[in-house]
C-alpha cells in the first residue's frame, strides 16, 4: 500500500493541461503523437492496450513495453473585449505520461495493464488577473490504470475489454469579490477519487495491409466526495463562509473512436491511416460544487459547461527508412466543444489544428527510441462567459516534444 | 542525451515569448481628451462614505475616465486631492459646521434595550477615527496637495444655480479648497477658463437629492429653472474657446439609492403591534395631546410621523424611511408610538419628518427628477453632446447584474456598488459608472475608447 502512495505522489507531479478541445489530453504514445495520434486500428506495440485493446493481441512479440513522456508548452493571451489590460497563462511544463506492458501467455491471447492520463486540466492565470473571480489556477489530473485482455481469432480478428480505474484530483483557487484589510477573499478546493470505467474494442484485419479498429472508452463520473474547501474572507464574513468538505462533480466524456489504415510498399514500408474520435462531450452539463454546511452565502452551484458532442479528424503516415529509423507526420483537426456563450477561462478551449511528426531509431532488434513533436497553430477565439459577464478573445499556441521508449520481444 | 536536451531547452527559449493579441483598437475619432474637465456635484468628486478622502479622489468616476482617455491622447487630470485617507465631511449646524471622518464598515456588538450586549454582532458604517474639531478644521481648508487649476471640477453639495455664483466658496468650503479666487470665482467660470478640450458634467443631482436627503419635497429646484439654466452650463463649457465635446449624465431616481429604501426593507411602516388594551390607552394618550386624529386599533398599526405642514399622520404603504432613522428609539424608546420613558404619562412620540420619505413628497421629487432628466437628454440632443442615462441604467442594478463574475446590485452593503453613506458609489461602483460614460462617448461619437477594468476596483472593504 505504501509502494502504491508513493507511486501516486510520484505522478501526481506530473500535470497535464487543457490544449484539447476540452480537458481530454491525447499524448499517449510517441509513435501514434508522431502520426497525428492516430492509433485505433494500429498494433505496433503495447500501447494498443489503451488505443483499441482489440488490437493488442496482434502484437507479434510475447512482451511489449512502452513508455513515454511529453513536454507540454502552453501560451495564453487573453484581452477582455473592451479593455486593454491583458492576462497572460503562467508559464508551466505539462508532462503527461504513459506506460504499457502487455504480455502474450499463448500465441492469441494478450494480457496488459495501461497506466496513462487520458484527461486533465493545469493552467494559472495568476492571483491578480481580471478573470481571478471566475479561476486563478486549476490543476485537475485524470491517471487510468487499465488492467486489460485481449484475445484474437485467427488473424482475422482481435477483441479486448480493459478495466479502467481513474484516479482523479483537483485542487483550484479562486477569488471572491468580498474584501478585507487584505484583499479579496479566496477559495481552496482540494480532493480526490478513484472511479471505475471500461475500454473496449474490436479490430478487423479483412484483407492483408488492411486494419480497421473500433473503440469505445466508456464515461467515468469523477465525482469528489468531501473534498476540502478552504475559505479566506474578512473575519466579519467569516460565519457565512465556514470552512466546508464540498463534493465536486465533474464526468470525463467517453470516446468512440473509429479507424483504419493500410500497410503498403516493399517490406510494408508505408503505413497511412485515419481515426475519426466521437468525444460525447455532451456528458459535461455543468460543473457541480455542493457544500456540505450550506449558509446563505455557501450552497450548491452548479456553473454551466453546455459541452456539445464532437468528432476529431486525425490522419497519418509513416515510413520505414530502414532497418534503423522510422519517420512519421500527421495532423489532425479538434473542434470545441464549447460553445461561444460558456467560453470559460477555466478551459479556454478553441478549435484546434495540430502539425505532428516523429522518428524512431531502433538500436537494436525490438528496441525503439521514440520522439515526436506536436505544434498546435497559433488560434484565436472571442467568446463570452455569459453567467459570470467574462467577455474577452483568447489566442493560443501549444507545442509539445516528447520522448519515449518501446520494447518488443 | 544531451543534444535531446538542448533541443528541448532550445524549443522552451523559442515558446518563451508570449502570444500577441491586439484585438482591440483604441480611437479617439476625432475627440480632443487633451484636456479633460469634468463638472459636478459629489458624485463627479469622488465624495464617498460620507467625505472627501484621498484613495475616494484617486477613484472619482472623471479620473477613471481619463485614465482611460490615456489610450486615446489624454492629457493630465488634476484634483484638488485632500491630504488625508480618513477624510473630512461636515454637516451645517447653527452657527459654522460640525466636521467628521469618512465611515466604513465595524463588527457592532448588538445590544438589548437596557444597553446589554446579547451575544451577537452587526456589520455597521461607523467614522474610521476620531479626530478633534481643530485638526478635520484644518484639513479640510488646508491647501490641496496637487495645485491647480484642477480638471475635476467636482464640488460636494453643488446644485445647478449655484455652479454660476461668483463667490461660491463662501457658501461651499468643498469649493473655497480650489477656487481660483475665493471672492469672484464660479464654478463654471473656473471650469470654462481652463478652456476644455472635452468635458464630462453630471450636474443637478442635488436640486432633487438634496432635497430628497432632508425628508421633504420643499427644497426641489424648480423645472423652470432647471430647464433655464443646464443648457446654459453645458453652452459655457462649449463656448469656452476650444469647442469641446462633452457627455452629461440623467439624475438616477431616489428608487435606485440604498439611502432611501434600506431600512424600509426592514421595518414595515405599519411595524407597531397592539392589544385591544394598548390601543385604547394611546388613543386616550393622543387624545390628550389633541391628536384625536390618530386612532389606534388592536393588531397591525402604522408608525406615526410628522408631514411638512408640522401635522401628524399616520404612515402609509410606500412610505420610505431614510437611513438616517435611529432604529434604536424606534425599538427601544417608541418613536413613532410613545416615549416610554418619560413617565408617569407617556408623550406621544411621532418620527420627526426628516426620517421620513412619504408618498406624496416621492412623487414629487419623481416628477420633479423626471422634468430634469428631459430638460437634460433635450440639451445633449439639442447642443450634440453624449448622454449617459444613469437613471435608466442604475435602475437595472435593482436585481443585480455581473461583471467578471462580480455580481452587484442597489442593496446596501451587500450589493456592493455603493459607499457606506448609502448615497455615493464605492470606486468599484465608479469604475462601473465611468464605463457607462465611456460607453455613451463611444456610441454618439463613433470613438473606441477601452473601458476600465472593473475588478481592479475595492468594493466596500469590510472588517
Amino acid at each position: 500500500m505504501r509502494r502504491f502512495t508513493t507511486l501516486l505522489l510520484f505522478i501526481s507531479l506530473a500535470a497535464t493541461t487543457a490544449f484539447g478541445g476540452g480537458y481530454q489530453v491525447s499524448l499517449h504514445s510517441m509513435r501514434n503523437i508522431g502520426m497525428g495520434l492516430i492509433g485505433t486500428s494500429l498494433s505496433y506495440d503495447a500501447s494498443s492496450l489503451f488505443y483499441n485493446p482489440g488490437g493488442a493481441a496482434f502484437v507479434n512479440e510475447k512482451w511489449s513495453f512502452s513508455g513515454g513522456v511529453s513536454f507540454l508548452m502552453a501560451r495564453t493571451t487573453f484581452q477582455p473585449t473592451n479593455g486593454m489590460e491583458q492576462g497572460h497563462l503562467e508559464h508551466k511544463l505539462n508532462t503527461p505520461l504513459y506506460f504499457y506492458a502487455a504480455f502474450k501467455p499463448t500465441a492469441n491471447l494478450s494480457i496488459g495493464i495501461a497506466v496513462n492520463t487520458p484527461y486533465g486540466n493545469g493552467l494559472s492565470w495568476g492571483e491578480n488577473w481580471q478573470g481571478r473571480y471566475l479561476i486563478q489556477d486549476l490543476s485537475f489530473r485524470a491517471f487510468t490504470f487499465q488492467p486489460t485482455v485481449s484475445y484474437k481469432f485467427k488473424d482475422i480478428v482481435g477483441i479486448g475489454v480493459g478495466l479502467v480505474y481513474a484516479y482523479g484530483s483537483v485542487d483550484m483557487n479562486k477569488a471572491i469579490p468580498l474584501q478585507g484589510a487584505f484583499g479579496d477573499g479566496t477559495l481552496n478546493i482540494n480532493g480526490s477519487t478513484g472511479k471505475f470505467g471500461f475500454n473496449a474494442g474490436i479490430m478487423v484485419h479483412p484483407v492483408k495491409g488492411l486494419s480497421l479498429g473500433l473503440d469505445y472508452r466508456s464515461k467515468i463520473e469523477m465525482s469528489v466526495k468531501g473534498a476540502n474547501a478552504d475559505f479566506t474572507v474578512p473575519l466579519s464574513l467569516s460565519a457565512m463562509f465556514p470552512d466546508n468538505k464540498v463534493d465536486v462533480m465533474l464526468p470525463l466524456p467517453g470516446n468512440l473512436d473509429f479507424g483504419a489504415s493500410y500497410e503498403f510498399g516493399k517490406n510494408k514500408q508505408w503505413m497511412v491511416g485515419m481515426n475519426l474520435c466521437y468525444v460525447f462531450w455532451n456528458t459535461y452539463d455543468s460543473l457541480v460544487f455542493n457544500f456540505e454546511t450550506k449558509t446563505s452565502a455557501v450552497g450548491r452551484t452548479a456553473t454551466p459547461a453546455l459541452y456539445e458532442s464532437k468528432l476529431i479528424t486525425r490522419v497519418g503516415a509513416q515510413y520505414k527508412m530502414s532497418e534503423l529509423l522510422t519517420i512519421r507526420l500527421g495532423g489532425y483537426y479538434d473542434p470545441t466543444p464549447v460553445k461561444d456563450d460558456y467560453l470559460n477561462p477555466q478551459t479556454p478551449s478553441m478549435n484546434q489544428i495540430g502539425m505532428t511528426c516523429g522518428i524512431s531509431l531502433y538500436p537494436t532488434k525490438g528496441l525503439s527510441i521514440d520522439a515526436a513533436f506536436l505544434y498546435i497553430m497559433g488560434m484565436k477565439r472571442t467568446g463570452t462567459f455569459a453567467p459570470d459577464n467574462f467577455a474577452g478573445t483568447y489566442s493560443t499556441a501549444v507545442y509539445s516534444p516528447g520522448i519515449g521508449l518501446t520494447y518488443n520481444f | 542525451m544531451k543534444k535531446i536536451l538542448f533541443i528541448i531547452l532550445s524549443l522552451a527559449l523559442f515558446t518563451a515569448c508570449e502570444r500577441k493579441i491586439d484585438e482591440f483598437a483604441a480611437t479617439a475619432n476625432g475627440l480632443d481628451f487633451s484636456n479633460f474637465v469634468s463638472v459636478g456635484n459629489s458624485m463627479v468628486a469622488g465624495y464617498a462614505d460620507g467625505a472627501i478622502y484621498m484613495s475616494g479622489q484617486e477613484n472619482s468616476i472623471p479620473n477613471i475616465m481619463a485614465e482611460q482617455f490615456q489610450y486615446v491622447g489624454g492629457g493630465a487630470f488634476r484634483q484638488p486631492m485632500i491630504g488625508t485617507e480618513d477624510g473630512v465631511g461636515f454637516q451645517a449646524i447653527p452657527g459654522g459646521i460640525y466636521c467628521f471622518t469618512k465611515m466604513g464598515l465595524k463588527i457592532v456588538p448588538d445590544k438589548d434595550c437596557e444597553g446589554k450586549l446579547v451575544g451577537t454582532a452587526s456589520l455597521k458604517p461607523g467614522f474610521v477615527s476620531n479626530p478633534d474639531q481643530a485638526t478635520l478644521l484644518q484639513q479640510l481648508f488646508a491647501p490641496p496637495t496637487v495645485t491647480g487649476p484642477y480638471n475635476n471640477m467636482g464640488v460636494p453639495g453643488l446644485q445647478l444655480q449655484a455652479a454660476f455664483f461668483p463667490g461660491y466658496a463662501f457658501y461651499n468650503p468643498f469649493f473655497a479648497r480650489m477656487a481660483t479666487a475665493a471672492a469672484s470665482s464660479s464654478v463654471i467660470g473656473d471650469a470654462m477658463a481652463q478652456k476644455p478640450t472635452f468635458f464630462m458634467m453630471w450636474l443637478g443631482d442635488n436640486d432633487a437629492l438634496s432635497s430628497a436627503l432632508a425628508g421633504t419635497d420643499l427644497l426641489l429646484t424648480p423645472a423652470d429653472t432647471f430647464a433655464k439654466y443646464y443648457p446654459m452650463a453645458t453652452g459655457a463649457l462649449l463656448a469656452s474657446g476650444k469647442s469641446p465635446k462633452g457627455v452629461v449624465a440623467t439624475i438616477p431616481d431616489v428608487t435606485t439609492i440604498p439611502f432611501f429604501t434600506t431600512i424600509s426593507k426592514a421595518l414595515p411602516w405599519n411595524g407597531v403591534t397592539l392589544t385591544a388594551e394598548q390601543a385604547a390607552g394611546l388613543n386616550t394618550l393622543y387624545t390628550m395631546y389633541q391628536h384625536p386624529e390618530i386612532v389606534w386599533k388592536a393588531g397591525q398599526n402604522p408608525f406615526v410621523y410628522v408631514k411638512n405642514d408640522g401635522s401628524w399622520a399616520q404612515m402609509q404603504a410606500g412610505d420610505l424611511f431614510l437611513l438616517t432613522l435611529p432604529t434604536d428609539s424606534v425599538k427601544c424608546k417608541g418613536m413613532g408610538i410613545a416615549d416610554q420613558s418619560i413617565t408617569p404619562i407617556p408623550r406621544p412620540y411621532p418620527i420627526p419628518g426628516k426620517f421620513v420619505l412619504d408618498g406624496a413628497e416621492q412623487a414629487k421629487i419623481k416628477v420633479a427628477i423626471d422634468q430634469y432628466n428631459v430638460i437634460i437628454k433635450g440639451t445633449a440632443t439639442a447642443q450634440n453632446l453624449a448622454v449617459a442615462d444613469m437613471n435608466t441604467y442604475l435602475k437595472s442594478f435593482a436585481t443585480g447584474m455581473v461583471f467578471d463574475g462580480i455580481k452587484v446590485s442597489t442593496t446596501f452593503v451587500t450589493g456592493g456598488l455603493f459607499s457606506t453613506d448609502g448615497v455615493h458609489l464605492n470606486p468599484r461602483g465608479c469604475s462601473i459608472a465611468a464605463n457607462y460614460m465611456i460607453q455613451a462617448i463611444n456610441s454618439k461619437y463613433g470613438s473606441n475608447i477601452p473601458q476600465a477594468n472593473v475588478t481592479s476596483y475595492l468594493g466596500l472593504v469590510f472588517p
